[in-house]
């Protein structure tokens, strides 16, 4: 008798990770090269999933190929733990990587996958931060042919994209892009950084995580590595700014319910039509909040 | 019944988890350069590096024939040209005597990666020679010490081509490993 024999496993219809092992290694040897080019939209066979592309395949993807059983996932969606996208990715994973951990604490994360948020904390060495990328190709406004578009990245020609920056200036004396605010990594390659608010650009220069971009629909994944400068596009006289939070009066605007003043703020009407302001991180909120009220039971 | 073995296999280098494990060890040196990674399969280093990469996607260049004919099959990797192969595996105690694959202006990522093994490598190593590292993945500079690599394979790699273009390595010594990817910039010290 072989007493190491196991009954087959009626459910096992899929590999640990939904993917099968060749679609992974694809998924991580093209992770590798990305992270090699810093910046360079590295093209991959991206894998038909049991979703709609456009709903986080990419970022999904390169998710189920770093993940372990000893890792520990967050998943944000605009910053939420708790929005639609965020808990349907959530319920994947724990569906099809049996022992894998999840949290909503930031800092017991060693896997973050992000839709259009950064984490307000800073990441770590220990982390690894998964953005889902809509559009990855920040020359797409400007020229239509890829083939195209590839040799102006090659050639690090992005004077058509400053152009474009340019009559943004002329028109309005500002650059309009609240959003994928193109940025330059290791002096070389313009990104994309998914449609993460100025706010974020900051968080991907000098990061000490290494950030992953997957786009799924596009068929491209991306990587910023850590200690890798990353600078927003910008034009010497007119410097980069972030999201300005200050009211009429000059006063920096406080999150309603944790009452923060360093995060970035999500604006809300109340019952009342009257303008209301909330982190959009919504974990930080609550660990703010949780400091707040330990701070009251102490006193 | 004493006698029957207990598969090894949380350690076996041809295992999905094992592989999944060697893969965050390879994401981890890839993304700092320099930083030393010990191998947990029991398997040599190259090849457990490999056996988490390869599959019948890719073409593996073998020029000094360190892979046995009975590991071929398993790796699944065609056979090619060390010009052409996009994975490359040789004695980096061997003078450098092919030219690898850089890849293409619009298609860098085609640029070999190549498996170089070393005597011993480490972050502090009594006798190795002390490459000075700089670049993405570094916090300022960052020491790497190799004894067994031939100079030919560094002089090369800085003169082959200009980023975006080039090739990526990983030294293997018995049990450890480190990245040095194209975009790390190397100086070569004085041996302590």
């Amino acid at each position: 008798m072989n007493i190491h024999y196991e009954f087959p496993l009626e459910e096992a219809g899929y590999a640990f990770g939904f993917l099968d092992e060749y679609a992974k290694k694809e998924v991580r040897r093209t992770i590798l090269k990305a992270i090699c080019i810093p910046g360079y939209q590295t093209p991959y066979a991206s894998r038909e999933m049991p979703m709609g592309r456009g709903f986080g395949t990419g970022g999904l993807q390169l998710t189920l190929s770093l993940i372990g059983t000893n890792d520990t996932l967050k998943v944000i969606d605009q910053g939420s733990d708790d929005s639609v996208n965020a808990v349907n990715m959530r319920q994947f994973v724990q569906l099809t990587c049996p022992g894998v951990e999840v949290t909503e604490k930031l800092e017991e994360a060693t896997l973050i996958q992000s839709r259009h948020r950064i984490p307000e904390i800073a990441l770590t060495e220990t982390q690894v931060l998964v953005l889902q990328v809509p559009y990855p190709d920040p020359l797409v406004v400007v020229e239509s042919s890829e083939a195209r578009r590839k040799i102006m990245h090659a050639e690090a020609d992005y004077s058509r994209l400053l152009v474009k920056l340019y009559e943004d200036i002329v028109h309005f004396n500002e650059i309009t892009i609240s959003h994928r605010y193109p940025t330059r990594i290791n002096r070389h390659y313009v990104i994309d950084p998914s449609p993460i608010p100025r706010w974020d650009v900051p968080k991907l220069n000098q990061s000490p995580a290494l950030i992953l971009f997957g786009a799924g629909r596009e068929k491209k994944i991306y990587a910023v590595p850590p200690y890798t400068v990353a600078e927003p596009l910008v034009f010497d006289d007119l410097p980069f700014r972030v999201e300005d939070f200050r009211d009429e009066h000059g006063q920096r605007r406080a999150c309603t319910r944790c009452g923060a003043t360093n995060s970035f703020l999500d604006e809300y009407s109340d019952d009342n039509n009257i303008k209301i302001y909330q982190c959009s991180d919504s974990a930080y909120c609550d660990g703010q909040l949780a400091q707040h009220q330990q701070r009251e039971g102490k006193a | 019944m004493s006698d029957i073995q207990t598969p090894r296999a949380s350690h076996g280098a041809w295992l999905s988890p094992m592989q999944q494990q060697i893969f965050r060890d390879l994401l981890h040196v890839f993304s700092y350069p320099g930083r030393v990674a010990e191998c947990t399969a029991d398997s040599m280093t190259w090849l457990a590096l490999l056996a988490a990469l390869t599959d019948g996607e890719v073409t593996l260049a073998d020029p000094h024939g360190l892979i046995a004919a009975d590991i071929w099959p398993k790796l699944e990797a065609r056979s090619g040209t060390p010009g052409k192969a996009t994975f490359i595996v040789a004695d980096g105690g061997r003078i450098m005597d092919f030219q690898p694959c850089t890849g293409s202006l619009e298609s860098p990522e085609t640029g070999a990666t190549l498996l170089l093994r070393v005597a011993a490598l480490g972050e502090d190593l009594d006798g190795g020679v002390p490459l000075n590292l700089t670049g993405p993945g570094i916090q300022g500079n960052t020491e790497l010490f190799v004894s067994g690599l031939h100079p030919s394979w560094l002089i090369a790699r800085a003169g082959l081509a200009a980023f975006p273009l080039g090739i990526d390595l990983l030294l293997c010594d018995e049990r450890r490993f480190a990245a040095l990817p194209r975009t790390t910039h190397i100086e070569i010290g004085e041996m302590l």
